[in-house]
């Protein structure tokens, strides 16, 4: 049933790979409305997002039904473009979330699908395209396909160029982009020049301190510790930690505080929230992650930069419930402020970090 | 027909590079090498077309601001980019606050002001440097200078933040003795001082003079700092005193005071020292210890006298007859004054001279000395005509005015207490005199100044109840007693005589 006969298929149709756009040989066979060249690119984008969206492609690619009236047409159209707005978002979603899972094969399908519904919804030259130019070209570069992605960035560079009103958010993910594929490259000099850029946008769409321009900050320290400016790179890594710190020991405050101030209230657990949504769980743990590692390989010479990453991680992963990592993280940081005996201060807040998380854990089983 | 042959042609690297990639080109290039010359051709034009390098371009086309923070950032000086970030950020609060104030706010945005930014550039990047190699020193230098740069009014906030900078960096160097911390507790004294905290500034000039005591540091212009410092506190708790006497608390006021000039004495500059006692003693006649004024005015008197300084010398004299006049002693008081004025006459000090006649007039009307008093005055009132001071003209005439009233009571007393025909006849005729012309007043008292004839004081009193309607009535308040007097008996001569005078009771009394 999966083959298709050409001459079975309604009129007008465009018989060609949702994945490829090459001729088309096989056909879903839930919504009979998406066509693959094979079985490979089916597969793919059964698994990537197909699966979730099979259903609803259906009204999208069959014509319209008759309707009487020209209000009726109206109210037609008008709830065809709310499912494509829909469906932009939730393919959006879905491919972010499989790249910050690493699964750089799977977001691509997922991916194409939020950019050509936005390109059927707002035009090819339209600004909206550039966040699925740049989810691609991120997918692209996570599976080492340089050129591909260097393609999407262009484009989505050439889209930005062109339009006056674009915000500062998006200019700051375009040059990340930007900077994350001259990193690829190895061309220093233009991914300081973006990143660069990236985090004066970044900067004035949410201000130097905020975690969303942090991101900058890592990478470019990352180029930093690749040129061998150790020092440099450090006063970076310290910025970002700092901001992360900040931001966590805040969220961390207000907890502890309702903690304190209402204990066992019918005995009602209070939700732990680092109010952040997923994606940027993610981030935070991959640059926390890997600051530590660098700390750690200099960690002899500044044993207190390791304690205030590890302490930072903690925060983190016991305020996203997972309290078996922060109590690994935290006893890694006392084990070393032991070790290099450190002030007693800084030793007692992590006694005390861990058996805030200890006594939750207990509750929690 | 015969074709052409194709015409030899040159061609430049790009076009080659570009012709063998058109796809009617017959040789077949794989993708990569295609992706290869298309970053031969980028580089190409990079080199070749100086106007076309991409960060020409971007330079081009974003603000200079921008081109800036970039260009910090890329050499990863994020500790600048984020400081000016927040100078900006708060320039624009500022600006905007102007706004709705609807305040005309000059300032341009700092945008607009590239070589501004191109300072903020310079100098806080070298600071960042500097800082990364731990040598404070030159971070201090850095962030001054940038202060020094906006030492202007409108800029007074970015230069207060960057002495507050300076202040935290310089907490840090150690190595030259705390010179740099001692300039730093300067400059934070100095901006509490103009935003009016002054037991803030106080502090940091305390901190400073500590600093400075018994070091032979010196400031760009040469100035010793101690010597500075000292100055500076000086300065300060004057001001603070002087807000302490105005809310009566005398004892803290002296207390302040007594520190001061203790400071000054170590200070070791005379001049100093004899001010904080000069102010010191004008503390205590305020606190009315009259006493401890006069010894400390002495003293402030000998280091003028030592110094050869003729002007503090008669500020000396000034203040000590002020005490010696609260105390009741008008006779030294008067010879103190007496030398002040001539001080104030050698050296052409013509408000000084105005003051101390004014008070030697006074005196001397307090004590009866009509004639003097007037003559007095009449001096003062030729000075203040000379300097062409309205409102100093108008005091010194009510004074001048009154001294002369007091004259010529006298010789009214005379006539009316002999009650004889031809003091009546004096009287009369002086009563007659006195409404018929308008005199100028001023060239009417330089004639008449010293002529005692009665019909000539009637013009006076007349004056003087003009003066009065102008907002004098406090002067003439103390004056009252006599003319009431005055007044009493002119009724029991049952003639009218008088109406000025009747004029000036009732609005006396009002």
């Amino acid at each position: 049933m999966n083959v298709i006969y050409p001459l079975a298929v309604p009129k007008g149709r465009r018989l060609c790979c949702e994945v490829c756009e090459a001729p088309a040989e096989r056909v879903c066979a839930a919504c009979t409305v998406t066509y693959y060249c094979g079985v490979v690119h089916q597969k793919a984008d059964w698994d990537s997002i197909h699966e979730k969206i099979c259903q609803l492609l259906i009204p999208l690619r069959t014509s319209m039904p008759f309707y009487n009236s020209e209000e009726e047409r109206q109210h037609g159209l008008q709830q065809l473009q709310q499912r494509q707005k829909y469906l932009i978002e939730f393919c959006y979603t879905v491919a972010q979330k499989y790249l910050f899972e690493g699964k750089h094969e799977d977001a691509v399908p997922a991916a194409l699908h939020s950019l050509r519904f936005r390109v059927n919804l707002y035009g090819l030259s339209s600004v909206e395209l550039v966040p699925a130019y740049l989810l691609l070209a991120e997918a692209s570069l996570g599976l080492g396909r340089i050129v591909q992605a260097e393609e999407y960035l262009f484009q989505a560079q050439w889209t930005v160029l062109k339009s006056t009103d674009c915000s500062n958010a998006t200019h700051s993910l375009l040059h990340r982009n930007l900077g994350l594929l001259y990193i690829a490259k190895k061309n220093y000099e233009e991914a300081r020049y973006h990143l660069a850029n990236d985090i004066y946008f970044a900067s004035c769409a949410f201000g130097t301190e905020d975690i969303r321009t942090s991101g900058g900050y890592f990478h470019l320290a990352n180029i930093f510790y690749d040129l061998k400016k150790l020092d440099l790179a450090d006063t970076l890594y310290t910025k970002v930690s700092e901001i992360w710190h900040a931001y966590l020991n805040n969220h961390y405050q207000v907890l502890s505080q309702a903690h304190t101030q209402q204990v066992d209230l019918l005995g009602k657990l209070f939700e732990n929230d680092t109010g952040l949504d997923e994606a940027q769980e993610a981030e935070a743990i991959r640059i926390l992650t890997s600051i530590l590692n660098i700390r750690e390989s200099t960690s002899d010479k500044a044993p207190q930069k390791t304690i205030f990453v590890l302490k930072i991680l903690v925060m983190l992963y016991y305020l996203m419930m997972n309290s078996s990592k922060a109590q690994e993280y935290g006893m890694r940081a006392l084990s070393l402020a032991k070790e290099q005996q450190l002030d007693v201060h800084e030793q007692s807040a992590i006694q005390e970090l861990l058996s805030l998380i200890s006594t939750e854990d207990r509750r929690i089983t | 027909m015969t074709t052409l042959p194709p015409l030899p042609m040159t061609r430049p690297k790009l076009t080659a590079l570009a012709r063998q990639k058109l796809p009617c080109s017959s040789r077949k290039i794989p993708r990569s090498q295609l992706i290869k010359e298309k970053d031969d051709i980028d580089h190409y034009l990079e080199v070749n077309f100086k106007g076309l390098s991409k960060e020409e371009v971007a330079a081009y086309r974003n603000s200079y601001k921008k081109n800036i923070c970039v260009d910090m950032l890329r050499d990863g000086y994020h500790k600048s980019f984020t400081e000016l970030f927040a100078l900006m950020e708060q320039w624009d609060a500022l600006r905007e606050a102007a706004r709705v104030r609807s305040l005309f706010w000059l300032q341009k945005p700092l945008e607009e002001q590239p070589d501004k930014l191109d300072y903020f550039y310079h100098y806080l990047t070298r600071a960042e440097d500097a800082e990364r190699k731990k040598s404070f020193e030159d971070v201090y230098n850095n962030l001054y200078a940038l202060a020094c740069y906006f030492n202007n009014p409108e800029d007074k906030w970015v230069r207060n933040h960057f002495y507050e900078r300076c202040f935290k960096i310089a907490q840090l160097i150690k190595i030259d003795g705390g010179k740099k911390e001692a300039e730093a507790h300067m400059h934070m004294g100095l901006l509490y001082e103009e935003d009016g905290q002054l037991l803030e500034a106080a502090e940091h000039y305390e901190a400073f003079h500590q600093l400075t005591q018994g070091r032979i540091w010196k400031d760009e212009t040469g100035r010793s700092l101690n010597l500075l410092a000292c100055e500076s506190l000086l300065r300060t708790y004057r001001l603070l005193s002087d807000k302490m006497l105005q809310n009566k608390e005398y004892k803290q006021a002296i207390k302040i005071l007594i520190k001061a000039s203790e400071i000054a004495k170590e200070g070791s500059d005379k001049k100093m020292e004899g001010e904080a006692s000069y102010y010191l003693g004008l503390a205590h006649l305020a606190a009315e210890e009259y006493e401890t004024a006069l010894t400390v005015l002495d003293t402030y008197c000998k280091i003028s006298t030592e110094l050869d300084d003729d002007l503090s010398l008669g500020r000396a004299y000034e203040a000590i007859a002020k005490v010696l006049q609260s105390q009741g002693n008008t006779t030294e008081a008067i010879k103190y004054l007496k030398k002040f004025v001539k001080i104030a006459r050698n050296n052409f000090q013509s408000l000084d001279f105005v003051r101390a006649s004014t008070m030697l007039g006074d005196i001397y009307n307090e004590k009866g000395h009509y004639n003097k008093a007037s003559q007095r005055f009449q001096q003062a009132f030729d000075t203040t005509v000379e300097l062409m001071s309205m409102p100093l003209m108008d005091e010194t005439k009510v004074h001048y005015g009154i001294a002369k009233a007091h004259q010529m009571m006298l010789t009214v007393n005379n006539y009316i207490e002999s009650a004889d025909l031809t003091s009546l006849n004096y009287l009369l005729s002086w009563k007659e005199s006195r409404g018929d012309i308008e005199p100028d007043p001023v060239t009417e008292e330089f004639r008449g100044s010293t002529v005692e004839t009665v019909s000539q004081n009637s013009e006076h009193l007349e004056e003087l109840s003009r003066y009065d309607k102008s907002s004098k009535k406090f002067l003439l308040s103390t004056h009252f007693v006599q003319y009431t007097k005055y007044n009493l008996i002119l009724q029991t001569q049952k003639e009218k005589f008088h109406p000025a005078l009747d004029n000036l009771n009732t609005e006396t009394l009002l």
